[in-house]
């Protein structure tokens, strides 16, 4: 028997799959590529983890730039990938591929806070 | 227990002998019971009967990339502490399990960073130990920076030195304390070290070690699922369903390693888009980041218990519309 938690869940598992998918891909298609070239070297961000500069360099490419002028003005850009930097260094396709995997992790991600939030207060229990 | 010879250069019968008093007779290597002269970076077994133990402990140390980073590894901190070191990066490994899946990215970035810094450590012996080799001038300055790279280590990463040294039982004193004592051991001229290895676990942990040693090198992203795969082994010991079980653990995983991230992620750049609008100072940034860190902890453990519940059953569902078609 199938309950509506559970077939939220599914869908969670699926998104997150996606995602999966999507960051090894970016990680190997446009953050290697920029690990490697020394003009973007240095501006990945902080890496609190191995591997969190392909979330940071997603971050930049799929944030308005607005947002990324922003971002780039405060003393924590250190932290953050260099959205102007970057952009001159990766192609149109980089910039979607990035894009989509970055929002999908965040509305997969948000999706599951959602979820145990809901269930923490109690929602699916009959 | 068993002891394992390490050499950096290949190192004939007679060398051997004169080096470490060992004949050739007592060595063994896997698959090659009688050798006659040491190649480099190759473990040999010293006992000259092979027995079930030593030859596992081998055939688990032997490919060449962990063989030659443990050599160095060992040549450059000395036996007890790499030893020690492999225990303490498991235990490390142990406390956050699966980095990514607790997301207290705060202490993976630590253990990261002391990882970091041990390996600046290692690097910085290295260069030393090079310069004395190559009789360079730059001898005494290589000397310093290696004092340097020890301060810094000692002084940000106390706690998991000290928590590291206890276990380490060394006669002479401790490379990862001393650094006095760590450069007599670069600058010693040995290219030959003997690492005694209690058992499989400890032989896996080195293995681990000299994985992790190179991986930080080269940023890559290192997901542990630790205990997980535990959970996923004992069932297929048990003879439960350990491809169930598999993919409860792997998609719980996945589903809160996401949530964790999107969480740091998102906490990230609110804090920073803060530090644009307003004068918040370095006390608000820091309880800032703990309240971060605590809502991608919490955010994670409550979607890792969700997906666990459920994953079961869709699991179940998804294989009976397989097995229906």
């Amino acid at each position: 028997m199938v309950t509506d938690r559970a077939a939220l869940v599914g869908i969670l598992i699926l998104a997150v799959l996606i995602v999966c998918i999507l960051y090894v891909a970016f990680g190997q298609i446009t953050v290697r590529k920029l690990r490697k070239n020394p003009q973007t070297k240095g501006f990945l961000g902080s890496e609190y983890m191995s591997g969190w500069d392909i979330i940071n360099v997603a971050q930049a490419l799929a944030f308005p730039r607005s947002w990324s002028k922003k971002i780039e003005r405060s003393p924590l850009a250190s932290m953050h990938a260099n959205a102007s930097v970057l952009r001159e260094h990766t192609t149109g396709f980089d910039r979607a591929l990035g894009a989509t995997f970055y929002w999908l992790l965040m509305f997969s991600g948000l999706f599951g806070a959602l979820l145990a939030l809901f269930n923490a207060l109690g929602a699916f229990s009959v | 227990m068993s002891e394992i010879l390490l050499c950096k250069q290949s190192l004939s019968a007679s060398a051997l002998e004169h080096q470490c008093g060992i004949t050739i007779d007592q060595v063994s290597a896997l698959g090659c019971a009688n050798p006659s002269m040491l190649a480099a970076n190759t473990p040999y077994s010293i006992d000259p009967e092979g027995s079930g133990l030593d030859h596992s402990i081998l055939s688990q140390l032997s490919p060449m990339p962990v063989a030659r980073e443990l050599t160095s590894l060992t040549l450059s901190f000395g036996d007890d502490n790499v030893v020690a070191l492999a225990e303490m990066t498991a235990k490390l490994n142990e406390y956050n399990l699966g980095l990514l899946g607790a997301a207290t990215s705060v202490y993976a970035g630590r253990v990261g960073n002391f990882a970091g810094a041990v390996k600046e450590y290692q690097s910085a012996l290295m260069g030393y130990r090079e310069a004395v080799t190559a009789k360079s001038s730059l001898q005494s300055a290589a000397k310093q920076k290696a004092f340097r790279a020890f301060e810094k280590m000692q002084s940000q990463f106390r706690n998991e030195l000290n928590a590291l040294t206890a276990q380490a039982k060394a006669r002479r004193g401790v490379a990862l304390t001393n650094p006095e004592r760590a450069t007599n051991i670069a600058r010693s001229s040995r290219s030959v070290a003997k690492l005694n290895v209690t058992g499989q676990v400890q032989a896996n942990q080195l293995v681990r070690l000299s994985k992790h040693a190179k991986f930080l090198g080269n940023g890559l992203a290192v997901i542990d699922f630790g205990s997980r795969i535990g959970n996923v082994h004992n069932s297929y010991k048990a003879g439960g369903n350990w491809e169930r079980d598999l993919f409860i653990e792997s998609s719980s995983f996945a589903a809160s390693a996401v949530a964790g991230t999107m969480a740091v992620n998102a906490g990230a750049a609110a804090l920073t888009f803060l530090m644009v609008a307003t004068p918040v100072g370095w006390v608000g940034l820091i309880v800032g980041g703990v309240a971060v860190a605590g809502v991608a902890a919490a955010t994670s453990m409550g979607v890792n218990q969700v997906v666990k519940e459920d994953a079961g059953g869709i699991y179940d569902s998804v294989m009976q519309l397989v097995s229906s078609w």
